[in-house]
C-alpha cells in the first residue's frame, strides 16, 4: 500500500481572464472492492471518491470518482484566471482520509 | 436541480439489466457501432437517470478505438458551451455499461470559472460503447457514445 501523494502542475501566474490548464495526479491504488486476495477474501474497496478544486474558497471544478477511474487518478482541466489568491486541491478517500495541496496564484 | 445526483448509490450492471428487463435486450451496447447501439444507450441513460437524453454532436467523448490494456484507457470529454450563467453545462457523467460497475465519474463545472472539458484515464473490463451524458443548466440531457475495444480486462 503506497502512501497517497498528490501532485499538481499549474502555472504560478496568468493574465486576468486568461484560461490556464491544471494537471493533477495522486498516487493511489484505487482498490475497487471487486478483487480477492490469495485466501479468496474480498479486498475491501478503497478509492479516492471525490476531487475538488477551490479558487479562493469557491469550488470551480469537482469530480465524483467511481471504481472505473484508473489507479493514480489523473485529471486535466481548465480554469479562468479571475484574481490573485490560492488554489486548493482536495482528494477524499473512502474511510474519510483527505489529501490536500495548495498553490499561490498571481493574476497580473 | 439534482436530477443527476445519485448520492452513494452504486449501480451494477445487474441492477440495470434487471431494471431494464422489460424491453432492454442489452445486446447492441456490447457490439460495434450501430444506430441500434445508440438506441440502447439512450434507454440505458433513461434507466440510470430517470429522464430522456438526446444524442448530440455538441458533446465529444474522445477515446482510442483500440487500446491494448483496459487498466488505463485515455479519455477526454468536452462540450461546446458558452459557460455563461444563462447557458452552461452543470455536469458531465460517464458510464461504462459493460463494466461490473457502470458509473465511471461525474465532472462538475462552474459557469465563468471552468471550461467544460476534462481528461482522465479509466478502466474498461471489455470492449464496449462508453457513454457520456451532459446535464445542461436548463435540465436538458445531451449524450454521446464512443466504441472502445480493449484487449485486456481492466477491472480484474
Amino acid at each position: 500500500m503506497t502512501t497517497p501523494t498528490p501532485r499538481v502542475i499549474v502555472p504560478s501566474a496568468a493574465a486576468k481572464g486568461e484560461i490556464f490548464q491544471v494537471k493533477t495526479i495522486i498516487s493511489h491504488e484505487m482498490e475497487t472492492g471487486l478483487r480477492h486476495d490469495d485466501q479468496g477474501n474480498v479486498i475491501p474497496r478503497k478509492i479516492i471518491n471525490k476531487f475538488v478544486c477551490r479558487y479562493n474558497e469557491t469550488v470551480v471544478f469537482s469530480v465524483d470518482l467511481h471504481e472505473a477511474i484508473s489507479a493514480n487518478p489523473f485529471f486535466e482541466f481548465s480554469l479562468r484566471a479571475t484574481e490573485s489568491g490560492r488554489l486548493d486541491f482536495v482528494w477524499e478517500e473512502d474511510g474519510g482520509a483527505v489529501y490536500t495541496l495548495s498553490h499561490q496564484f498571481t493574476v497580473g | 436541480m439534482a436530477g443527476l445526483e445519485t448520492g452513494t448509490m452504486s449501480l451494477t450492471r445487474r441492477d440495470v439489466l434487471i431494471a431494464g428487463s422489460a424491453g432492454f435486450a442489452g445486446v447492441a451496447l456490447f457490439s460495434p457501432p450501430s444506430a441500434r447501439a445508440n438506441d440502447e444507450a439512450l434507454d440505458l441513460v433513461e434507466q440510470l437517470i430517470g429522464r430522456k437524453a438526446m444524442m448530440s454532436d455538441r458533446l465529444h467523448l474522445i477515446m482510442p478505438a483500440d487500446f491494448p490494456t483496459g487498466y488505463t484507457v485515455p479519455m477526454s470529454l468536452y462540450i461546446d458551451s458558452p459557460m455563461t450563467e444563462a447557458d452552461h453545462v452543470r455536469q458531465m457523467r460517464v458510464f461504462a455499461p459493460r463494466n461490473p460497475l457502470i458509473e465511471v465519474a461525474s465532472f462538475h463545472f462552474v459557469p465563468q470559472r471552468s471550461l467544460p472539458r476534462v481528461s482522465t484515464r479509466i478502466r474498461l473490463a471489455k470492449p464496449q460503447h462508453v457513454v457520456a451524458v451532459a446535464e445542461m443548466n436548463d435540465g436538458v440531457l445531451l449524450m454521446t457514445t464512443t466504441w472502445v475495444r480493449v484487449a485486456t480486462d481492466g477491472c480484474a
